[in-house]
Order: C-alpha cells, then structure tokens, then sequence
C-alpha cells in the first residue's frame, strides 16, 4: 500500500537514503532549482528546502520521483524493486479500479485565502531556469477538469505559470484531454471552464495525473488502484471539482474562454527549451486552500526528471495495449527515461518491415509524442539498453530498416527536432526502425548472435555458468 | 535601485522600430513580486535613453540579447488579451497594436 500522503511518502524516502534536508536558506530564485536540476543529471536524492528566501514557514520539495528507486517507494514498493518489476506492478495495478471517497474535512483546507485576498505572489513560486518566462507553479501538480458535457472528470500534470497575483497562464497541448475539454466544451459557448491545480498530494494521484490514459477514464480511480487504497477527495471551494483531500495547496482557477496572456516559454521534460511559447491558456484564480506549514512540489523539469519515469511506464503501457489491440504481437515495451519520453523500445514475437510500419502507424493515429521506435526481436531484453543498441546497430538495415511517417496537426510541439513552423502547425514525423530480423529470411541462413544463451549448447552453458559461480565472479 | 524589465520577442527588430509597440513585459524588481508580468504600449530604444527603465530583449526560447535596450511606458494595458486559448501570443498583441 502507497503512502496517504505527500509528508508520509517524504519520510520514507528519507528512510531509504533517497531524500536530502536542507535547512540552511535558499533562494527561490533559480538556486533551489539548480540544486534540483543537478541531481536529476547526476541520478542524485529529491531534496526538501526548509527555509525559503521571502518565504519564511513555506517548504519546497523538489523531484519527487525523478529515479526508480522513489518511483517504487511512491507505489509503496521497496526502494530497490527492479525496473521490470514496476512495469509488472504498474500493469496490474492499472486494470484494478478503487472508486475514491468522498471526505467532508481534510488537511487541504486548512487555510483559506479567497478572493481580493489571493495573491499568487505570497507562494513561494520558484523561477526554474534563467530564461523561462515567468515562475512556474504547475510543475508537479495535478490540474481536476471536468467535460461540459458529460460526468468525465480529467486530472492531468500541466505546467502552470504565475502572470501577475491574481492570474496563471499554462499549457495543456491543445490536443490533451484538457485541451480538448476547453476546446470542445466551453470555449464555443464563452464559458470559464473551472479547474482545480492540486500540488503536493499523495504520490498516487500525481502518477494517475501523468498516466498516459483513455479518454474519459477516471484517473481518481486509477490513482487509488496504484495506491492500493481509495483516494480521499474533497470538494472545491468555488467548484463542483473534487481534489484530494490530503493535498498540501489546492489553487481553485477559471479558465478564460477568451483571455489570454503571455506564458512561456519554459524548460520542458524533453530536456529543451523549446520555441512553443505564446499560444496557450489564461486562468484567473478565485480562491487557494492549503496546509499549515505547507510543502510546495517542484519538478525541476528537464533531462531526466520526474516525469521521466512516470511517463515511462504509464507510456510503455498504453503503448503495449495499443498495439495489442490492433493485433501487433508484441512482446514489451520499454521507454527509457533518458529519451525524454521520445523513444520506445518494442520487441515483438515475430518481425519484418510490415510490422514496423504497421507499430508506428498505430502509436501516431491521434497523438504522437514518441517519435523515435526501435523494434526488436523477442529475444532481446528491452529493458537491457545494452542489448537493445547493439541489436539496433547490427540488425536495423540503413534503407529498409527505416520506416517513417508524416502527419499534420498532431505532433508533440515540444519536440526539439521540429522549426518553429512545425510545432505551431503540429506538424511532425515519428520513425521505426526495424531492427529484427525479417520473417522471410530461412532459419539457415539467418545469422546466429554470438552469445552466450544463443551460440553454445545448454550443457556447456550450464558448465560456464557453474564454473563462473565457483570462481566467486 | 533602477527598473528594468524584460520581454519576449519573436522578431525583435520589430519591437525596436522605434514606435509605439504592445509588449508583455516582467519587472525584474527584486523581491517577491519578481517576474511580475504587465502588458504595455511602449516605446523601445536602442541604444538605451537615459533616465529609461532598462529593457532585455529574450527570444522565443530565453536567450537573452547581451545588448540593453530602453523601454518608455506610454500606456499600462489590461493584464489580458482578447483572444481564444491557444491564440498566436504575438499575433494577438500586434492585432491589439492596431487598435
């Protein structure tokens, strides 16, 4: 079972080695995300900041889950649970469904600021990066969203930045589901779509938020199935919008119709600042909730950050079940942190260029965020990168290995590679790169991989393996 | 302590015509309002004018121009602008440039 909240889970990854206190004063402006950025680059501990520059009795906790180790912490897992073993869990848990339950009372609320009081500034924002265009609220949060339209109820991680006290600017895509519940619902109708900017809940829910998921599914349901207990979620102030309960800062907005305001540009988890500033939304907060001695969550976004691995593996999962779905015979599906959520690794039972084409024209049908799929045979381990490279680069035949595809008006904007025309249009390419070995080819002649399990017979394995142990190695 | 503010240009030779410009600017002032951001109608120089707030002039992805400009406020704008989400931001203050 996950931990209930943000501080129980911070305490058990103080437990396991994998969280550093500093008491000692920082500044909000770019130092506490410097030290966050470093550790990401260096694999190195989440950090909670106890003493803010300008913001005496506020607390900032940065990079929840940027490594595997808290990632299994926050599944309530041992912190040195294998990686294939938190896609094994990931996976199970995801098909279960804990419905969350309604509270009356709740930590969140335990302050409350609401109208002309709201002041934006009186949160201890970090400025990120030097060169962002503003300090960036949303970075580890969990935006609540609800269709005109329908009962669907979206939680999704947007990034959020503060434009003056009173007004955020953020950038769901346009082609998120809270995008498209703006588009679709209240933009034609002139109407503020209210959300809720949740930070600092319980672990669960901010993975639920991240997860690459259906639309109209119920990520409050999901949260509780990856937590192994229902969420506890409580009412907004000024919305019909539930948020959890447990949450350390609740921030209650309305999203304009027909406002907008600079947001932008920001350093983003594939690792760049990229050039898809300006087109984005503006909301205007009514009220803010939160705990007595609250713990801001930061993501100090880019190269391997938190998001790394949670949309790793809610990713890789969604990508295998697609694939399934349309009849791919696919083994696994890896997507290693280190791409920036660009690449997936997918090995398939049986290969060749028909089943490449046929994999990247599946996962860019209606969004395509990974650009790069490197198919391998089943016999290579996806989550060995080592395996999968050299498997790349001896089996990926430079012209009929490689099998790209274009498309308009769905590609991920935030993608490095494309001009700036391409990411205002959305326009892109996603490739795969066949790297198995074609089915026509006749076993004979088919070349042999010269390893261990693959050119030796079981017995003499069995003898190497024995030998090796017996040499202490 | 002198003001300076910078901004965000997708073409900065057009900020820098020399005539009346609608600009998003972020007061650099140090403290908690740091990063405050307010629309104006302005007018930009290059070199700097003395007695001018201090303007730096960012590209769609934050590089910062090493060269100062000045920038004299001709109008504070409301905090947002007309326009559906998801808009062209700099489409959308020149569109309120011609108004």
């Amino acid at each position: 079972m996950a931990h209930k909240d943000l501080r129980s889970f911070l305490a058990a990854i103080e437990a396991s080695g994998d969280l550093v206190t500093v008491n000692d004063q920082v500044d909000w402006d770019e130092e506490l995300s410097g030290i966050g950025r470093l550790s990401c680059e260096r694999n190195g501990p989440a950090f909670q900041f106890n003493t803010i520059k300008d913001y005496a009795g506020w607390r900032i906790a940065a990079n929840p889950v940027a490594t595997w180790r808290r990632y299994a912490v926050a599944l309530g897992l041992p912190a040195d649970t294998s990686v294939r073993r938190l896609y094994e869990a990931y996976a199970e848990r995801e098909q279960q469904s804990i419905p969350p339950v309604t509270v009356n009372s709740g930590p969140c609320k335990e302050v409350t600021i609401s109208g002309d009081k709201v002041d934006l500034f009186d949160l201890p924002v970090p400025m990120v990066h030097e060169g962002d265009g503003g300090r960036y609220l949303g970075t580890w949060d969990l935006v609540v969203s609800k269709d005109a339209s329908s009962e669907w109820v979206n939680w999704g991680m947007y990034r959020f930045m503060v434009h003056n006290e009173r007004l955020l600017t953020g950038y769901p895509r346009p082609n998120s589901h809270l995008g498209k519940m703006l588009l679709d619902g209240y933009v034609p109708h002139g109407r503020p779509m209210p959300i809720a900017i949740v930070i600092g809940a319980d672990l669960p829910s901010h993975l639920a938020a991240t997860a690459t998921f259906r639309i109209g599914g119920n990520e409050a349901e999901l949260a509780g199935a990856l937590g192994q207990q229902p969420v506890e979620v409580i009412k907004c102030q000024t919305s019909d919008l539930y948020v959890p309960a447990g949450a350390e800062i609740v921030v209650e907005a309305e999203v304009y119709p027909d406002r907008v305001a600079q947001e932008g540009p920001y350093g983003e988890y594939p690792g760049y600042r990229s050039g898809e500033m300006g087109n984005a939304l503006c909301a205007r907060v009514t009220t803010i909730t939160h705990r007595r001695n609250p713990i801001l969550t930061l993501d100090t976004t880019g190269f391997m950050d938190s998001s790394a691995c949670t949309t790793s593996i809610s990713g890789a999962i969604a990508i295998k079940r697609r694939l399934e779905k349309h009849g791919v015979p696919v083994a696994e599906v890896y997507v290693p942190p280190e791409s920036g959520v660009h690449m997936a690794i997918v090995s398939v039972r049986r290969g060749g260029g028909a089943i490449a084409q046929k994999i990247v024209e599946v996962l860019t049908a209606r969004r395509a965020l990974i650009s790069k799929v490197i198919v391998v045979d089943d016999d290579v381990d996806v989550f060995n990168m080592a395996a999968v490279i050299h498997a790349f680069s001896t089996k990926c035949h430079p012209v009929r290995g490689v099998h790209p595809t274009q498309y308009q008006g769905r590609a991920n904007a935030l993608t490095p590679a494309y001009s700036s025309e391409e990411r205002v249009a959305h326009s892109g390419a996603s490739v795969a790169f066949d790297s198995t070995w074609p089915p026509e080819w006749p076993v004979e002649t088919t070349p042999v991989r010269a390893t261990l399990d693959a050119m030796y017979t079981p017995e003499v394995q069995r003898k190497v393996l024995a030998r090796w142990k017996g040499l202490g190695l | 302590m002198p003001i300076e503010y910078e901004t965000f240009a997708r073409d900065s030779s057009r900020i820098m015509s020399g005539r009346e410009v609608v600009l998003s600017l972020r007061d650099l002032a140090p403290g908690r309002k740091k990063y405050r951001g307010i629309n104006v109608r302005a007018v930009v120089s290059r070199p700097p004018r003395p007695g001018e707030p201090t303007l730096w002039i960012r590209s769609v992805v934050g590089v910062k121009d090493p060269l100062p400009c000045s920038v004299r406020i001709v109008e504070e704008l409301p905090a947002t602008f007309q326009a559906v989400p998801y808009s062209d931001f700099f489409e959308v203050m020149e569109k309120a440039e011609r108004r």
